[in-house]
């Protein structure tokens, strides 16, 4: 499939199953009537994760702002979600040159995945971003420092739980290309 | 000049990250004012359709339950009906009155100052911090900015974003507004939700001599410009006293169900300019 093709189909998927399905989903780890933090887990910056290795920054910066804008009109925020994902945007090239043992543009016609880059190297791009994400959005929402480790408290279990999440996803949508013997 | 021209390509990304954050930073910004902007709010007509749609499809699984609450809702309100039209003499207590059109004595409040319109909520949230509901009537219904929205069961919150087909709602489930409220004995307060989860709302600053119980109501005064009085907010759950204020706290099961939310009534004022501007020319003497 053409990648431009796959890229916009995976635009929209992942929009829809955030906005309809997971952002009706409230999670709380434990019941407790003072109240541990309600949390929703965000996968949507996946879609930033899964483009290909040579996108330039300004394509990617681009995205980035047009997918958060797309999430905050669905979601009243006005904004917070764009600026976490561009943050992500941004800084996606120089987490995966790092992690990477060669140049980046040996990688052609290539995307981030557990395929291409092996599970250990993956999880840690993928955590590193979607924690920063989650710090990024939710000190934006709260925007005091007063309950600080409410906030920490907040920022941890959303990214685990998004983690699990994007790990589903690549699990039920990626073509397992080997044959299963 | 061709200096210039360098610095922008070397430090293009740089220079377009920087600017589109700029560009979140006032859009944020803007909201926290309370006009808002409707653009980016799921008022916006793409967002009220892929919505709509969705509503459409989960809509027939919530036949039944939405059945039996409007069963519910008739039953109580046959019930003041039947109070309004039977006066108990014999009590001392409260006499209820029955209203007659022909009746033109001014203490009586008329109740037509309220206009109710019905509207079906197509997106619900209950888990960020500023909650907002979507319902699927708009502008050219006759919805209009900071309406009253109420449940069959209690207070749902207040309008924020129209557009032509599209409100979006801003629920009591936010730390933006407070609503006033009032005791059983008629102490005024304010209930607040503190994201203690979505079904606690926290009325805070009441004397510690009035004495609540578990399971009492409580409910709108008369002081707000936009909701009616004597709608439920919920019921007592629990209080607690503050030593250092010598206040009490009180917690409250939200009587509506903000999960199953499926009607609500979105409610006018048509008073509220008149009482607006009373307030507003007192207030700058």
């Amino acid at each position: 499939m053409n990648v431009y093709l796959k890229n916009i189909l995976r635009f929209c998927v992942i929009i829809l199953l955030q906005v309809l399905i997971l952002n009706k989903i409230t999670l709380r780890w434990w019941n407790e009537p003072s109240g541990f933090p309600i949390f929703i887990p965000y996968v949507y910056p996946l879609f930033i994760l899964l483009l290909p290795f040579e996108t330039p920054v300004w394509a990617l910066l681009i995205m980035g702002f047009f997918l958060g804008i797309t999430v905050d009109t669905f979601m009243n925020t006005a904004g917070m979600h764009a600026c976490a994902t561009i943050l992500i945007a941004y800084l996606r090239t120089n987490v995966l040159s790092a992690l990477l043992p060669r140049n980046l543009s040996e990688y052609a016609n290539q995307h981030p995945s557990i395929k291409s880059m092996g599970w250990m190297p993956f999880l840690v791009y993928s955590g590193f971003l979607i924690i920063l994400h989650h710090s990024v959005f939710f000190t934006i929402e709260l925007w005091n420092l007063s309950n600080f480790g409410m906030l920490l408290l907040k920022i941890a279990a959303s990214a685990i739980t998004s983690m699990l999440f994007v790990i589903v996803y690549l699990l039920l949508f990626t073509r397992q290309s080997t044959s299963r013997i | 000049m061709r200096n210039f021209i360098l610095f922008v390509r070397r430090f293009f990304n740089l220079i377009l990250f920087l600017a589109l954050e700029i560009v979140c930073i006032i859009l944020i910004e803007r909201t926290n004012t309370l006009q808002g902007n409707d653009i980016i709010s799921s008022a916006n007509t793409v967002s009220g359709i892929v919505y709509k749609k969705k509503s459409d499809v989960v809509y027939y699984f919530g036949l039944k339950k939405m059945n039996d609450s409007l069963l519910d809702e008739n039953a109580t309100l046959r019930k003041q009906i039947d109070q309004l039209h039977s006066v108990d003499t014999l009590r001392d207590s409260i006499v209820h009155k029955k209203i007659s059109p022909t009746d033109s004595s001014i203490h009586i409040v008329k109740f037509a100052d309220y206009l109710y319109r019905t509207a079906r909520v197509i997106n619900n949230s209950t888990n960020a911090s500023d909650n907002y509901i979507t319902i699927n009537r708009g502008s050219k219904d006759g919805i209009g900015k900071n309406m009253a929205v109420i449940s069959g069961t209690g207070v749902v919150g207040r309008v924020e974003h129209v557009s032509a087909h599209f409100a979006s709602v801003l629920s009591v489930l936010s730390s933006k507004q407070k609503v006033s409220a009032k005791l059983k004995d008629g102490t005024n307060g304010f209930v607040v939700w503190d994201e203690k989860g979505p079904d606690i709302l926290t009325m805070i600053d009441v004397p510690q001599q009035n004495i609540v119980k578990k399971g009492d109501s409580i409910f709108t005064n008369n002081y707000s410009l936009f909701f009616p009085p004597d709608v439920l907010i919920g019921t007592v759950l629990k209080t607690e006293v503050e030593k250092k204020k010598g206040l009490q706290i009180i917690y409250l099961r939200s009587s509506t169900n903000f999960h199953n939310l499926q009607y609500v009534y979105v409610i006018e004022n048509k008073m509220a300019v008149e009482k607006k501007q009373v307030e507003d020319s007192s207030a700058k003497k």
